[in-house]
């Protein structure tokens, strides 16, 4: 795949999640309203608090970005349209994710401010309660595709999807995938209402618009990845299967961002201890069912 | 080749200047995200090597590690930002003759060590997955186990420590 198809199916991807996350948080539908924001945040004064320590809080948005970029350009569209076809795909889209974290934590840094900080931290201990919850679904998923190979692992699920045969893996990595994005309940990092917007409270202008975009293209990530590891990919009737992938990935990205709206914040003691009591003993036991029916269902 | 030999000097190099960042900066969180751009910077130099699994798994564990490492520093230390020029490096006589000896050591190390014949074709990744796995279930098993069980221990037991009994 050329570099500019990437570019452009990323460009016209940020910008469907935009338009259904205005619908998710407005209720209407507004095809203009992501090119009115971005303009708007372009347009105005990008303010740098005082003391900042300004290596991290230049770095922290970009980082946000290429993160999510790398995470994205494992994830395969088609047959052969796919950015880098790695050994190690599945592993590396974690890897990538990681570092989310790592730009969240610098911004809420690097802006020298009570909130920003807390809110950094807060996404360290989300990342602790999460992070278990992405490796171990994907570890059964790579187990019935004997490959961590991106494009494997959508072929693997040809008779059927992996949301269908495991399904206890595909609900808690949904889950996890909700709290890489921060998205609500699990948007404990920006807090809306209680820290003043968290990481991002301190960013203005094209510096919030950067943080802003990727945030976005995050969302649009762990979509896809969605989609790939458990929704079969490409695979699908009549249509082509680039097309497949987009409708799929924008249903499960518009599921993401409306789905949290209808549930209170969870709080950060109570996401880990969640996390850790509850998910990680099941997403052992998703291990142990994949096993299973790996051994017996289909030898 | 040639250029794989560039990417690991590069690499190499900045690790080495992220290393000594760790200690120019006043800054814990600096100090902290400074190693594990050395990390990153190792990571990237398995990945150049071809070492494509352990390049990730470098990748995607010090992230979090390092990060960790930073909010511990951070509450410890009275003066976490730096603020008012508290000094990172302490027993300097010491660590500067302990570095120079160990490096000395390394070096001669390096140089005694009969490296045999450069390999320049690793495996397929997928094939050192494969091999890596097979490893780990059958040779490695057994080393694998203990040391996981160990930390396992290990972290049960800190907990415990931790925890303040309520009467």
């Amino acid at each position: 795949m050329t570099v500019l198809a990437f570019a452009l199916l990323l460009a016209g991807g940020v910008y469907l999640v935009a338009m259904l996350e205005a619908w998710t948080t407005t209720g209407r539908f507004r095809p203009l309203a992501p090119f009115v924001r971005g303009f708007a945040l372009l347009g105005r004064e990008s303010l740098v608090p005082r003391q900042p320590d300004r290596l991290f809080f230049e770095i922290a948005p970009m980082l946000l970005l290429v993160a999510a970029v790398l995470a994205l350009a494992v994830l395969p569209i088609a047959p052969g349209a796919i950015g880098v076809d790695l050994a190690t795909g599945a592993l590396f889209v974690n890897a990538a994710l990681a570092y989310v974290m790592v730009a969240l934590v610098m911004a809420g840094w690097g802006a020298n401010g009570a909130y920003s900080m807390i809110a950094g931290w807060r996404f360290l201990g989300q990342l602790v309660a999460y992070s278990m919850l992405i490796v171990m679904p994907i570890t059964a998923v790579g187990m019935r595709a004997a490959s961590l190979v991106t494009t494997v692992i959508v072929t693997s699920q040809t008779t059927m999807w992996n949301a269908v045969t495991q399904p206890l893996g595909f609900v808690l990595f949904c889950l996890a995938a909700m709290a890489v994005c921060f998205l609500p309940p699990f948007d404990l990092p920006v807090a809306p209402g209680e820290l003043a917007g968290g990481v991002m409270g301190e960013y203005t202008g094209v510096r919030l618009l950067v943080m802003r975009l990727a945030r976005l293209l995050l969302v649009l990530t762990l979509a896809v990845a969605i989609t790939v590891f458990y929704l079969g990919g490409w695979l699908g009737p009549l249509l082509p299967p680039w097309l497949w992938t987009i409708t799929k990935t924008l249903l499960v990205a518009a599921a993401m961002l409306g789905v949290g709206r209808f549930v209170p914040r969870l709080r950060d003691e109570h996401l880990l201890a969640w996390g850790w009591k509850i998910g990680i003993p099941l997403a052992l036991v998703n291990i142990f069912w994949v096993g299973i029916t790996l051994l017996v269902v289909s030898p | 080749m040639m250029l794989q030999l560039v990417a690991v000097a590069f690499f190499g190099v900045a690790a080495v200047a992220f290393g000594i960042g760790v200690f120019r900066t006043r800054s814990m969180v600096r100090s902290a995200l400074s190693l594990l751009g050395a990390m990153v910077a190792i990571g990237l130099m398995f990945l150049a090597m071809e070492a494509e699994f352990l390049g990730v798994l470098q990748l995607m564990m010090m992230a979090s590690e390092m990060t960790i490492m930073a909010i511990f520093m951070m509450m410890y230390m009275m003066d976490p930002g730096g603020l008012s020029q508290m000094e990172m490096t302490h027993q300097k006589r010491t660590s500067v003759g302990a570095g120079i000896i160990g490096g000395a050591g390394a070096l001669v190390l390096s140089f005694l060590t009969p490296w045999g014949r450069i390999v320049a074709s690793a495996p397929a990744p997928g094939a050192q997955l494969h091999d890596l796995g097979i490893e780990l279930m059958t040779r490695g098993m057994l080393i694998f186990e203990t040391a996981g069980f160990t930390i396992l221990v290990a972290m049960i037991a800190a907990t415990l420590t931790a925890i303040v009994r309520q009467k």
